[in-house]
């Protein structure tokens, strides 16, 4: 099944603030913090470059 | 939400530590290299910034033709094995591409920087080629052709199932691929999704005459090559809207040779039918082209090795803001017709 781009955009993406923290993942907006949690936890990293102007 | 951490995708994903940018002011602009004409783009990686893929790519037609939700949880998966390679020391060490910053351009700085505003994707885009064309580095067929379409060679992917081949036509087909084949290499390079392939792809130079491809076709892999039709680099761009790409106000259709030769036109000439005159030609007072007329000749030249047509010719040529002299054959008249292209100015 395809999914549209302003779904794929909208809904790809997991967590919304308006997502409860237990039912949606945790988004960091901080690379450098990925990296470190990365380090932490032996987690690979799954990073989004989205434009949002 | 479609995939909560319950759902399968909600469980592979918490396996990742999950980061998004959406501004490129400290972004290691050589390290994350990227169309960026994508609205979305996401690379897999681990903490030592090795990047096991990426996952985007998009076609002129949509931002969207390449994403899909079954294809990533395909990717998601494959990452995490790349991972646990990496974690037992067998995943080979890549080298890292020399480090590029957006303050190093400082058009980009007066724009963005100075001004204390966003360093969007599409600005590094746009303006790192307005250096290139400060400092005469500007090859308009790699750097605006950005993201040559597969679907030129022939190419159409079961988009759901990653680099599965739908249907094989055209070059692809005479190369020997088939429906079902799984494209693994691109031009030498091990690819595991279509934002990895179209990245290699528009790695391919502009001038090469094959791409060597493999496939796994029943648990074997299968070495192709395939040969480059003439221009297999052109792709629809006006969607891009690169300042350093002049606005010619027209389209046109190439002529067949046959055509050439009944008007006495050079033959191998871009000459070319106008087939649509947008409407900013007369508001810019840009060329009084109308549908229909035959151009044959620009500033004098008739043929290049690239443009099969006027308008194409003058896009690669010419300098956003030129103004060229036209030979057009109108019905039975013959015309010179000035034409003066401009330089876009986008959300500048």
């Amino acid at each position: 099944m395809r999914i549209p781009l302003f779904v794929s955009a909208g809904l790809l993406v997991f967590a919304v603030p308006s997502v409860a923290p237990e039912e949606g993942l945790q988004w960091l907006d901080n690379y450098q913090e990925a990296l470190r949690v990365a380090r932490q936890t032996g987690k690979p990293i799954f990073l989004e470059y989205r434009c949002e102007p | 939400m479609l995939s909560p951490r319950s759902s399968p995708r909600g469980q592979l994903l918490s396996q990742y530590v999950t980061v998004r940018i959406t501004r490129l002011d400290d972004v290691d602009l050589g390290l994350f290299d990227y169309d960026r004409y994508n609205t979305l783009y996401f690379f897999l990686m681990n903490a030592d910034e090795q990047i096991y893929m990426r996952y985007g790519g998009r076609d002129a037609q949509s931002p969207d033709t390449y994403l899909n939700l079954a294809s990533l949880e395909l990717a998601l998966k494959k990452g995490l094995e790349l991972h646990e390679q990496y974690k037992a020391g067998k995943l080979p060490r890549t080298e890292r591409p020399k480090p590029v910053w957006a303050r190093d351009f400082p058009l980009l700085v007066e724009r963005t920087f100075a001004r204390g505003q966003c360093v969007e994707c599409h600005l590094v885009g746009d303006f790192q080629n307005q250096h290139r064309e400060r400092d005469g580095t500007l090859d308009k067929i790699t750097h605006l052709f950005r993201s040559p379409d597969i679907k030129t060679l022939g190419i159409f992917l079961d988009v759901p199932k990653g680099l599965v081949v739908q249907e094989a036509k055209d070059a692809a087909a005479q190369a020997g691929m088939r429906a079902g084949d799984e494209i693994t290499h691109w031009n030498g390079v091990r690819v595991y999704t279509f934002g990895d392939l179209q990245y290699q792809h528009d790695k391919v130079p502009r001038t090469a005459k094959t791409v060597p491809v493999a496939v796994e076709r029943n648990g074997k892999r299968v070495d192709l090559t395939i040969s480059l039709p003439v221009r297999w680099w052109l792709t629809e761009i006006r969607y891009r809207q690169w300042t350093v790409d002049p606005r010619v106000y027209f389209d046109s259709r190439p002529l067949t040779e046959e055509e050439k030769k009944a008007h006495g036109f050079k033959p191998g000439g871009f000459a070319s039918e106008v087939t649509h005159v947008d409407a900013l030609a007369e508001m810019m007072k840009s060329h009084q082209l109308k549908v229909g007329d035959l151009i044959y000749a620009v500033d004098g030249v008739e043929t290049d090795p690239d443009a099969h047509t006027a308008d194409l010719y003058i896009r690669l040529r010419k300098t956003a803001g030129d103004s060229v002299t036209l030979k057009v054959l109108r019905g039975q008249e013959k015309l010179e017709m000035p034409l003066k292209t401009f330089r876009m100015s986008f959300r500048k």
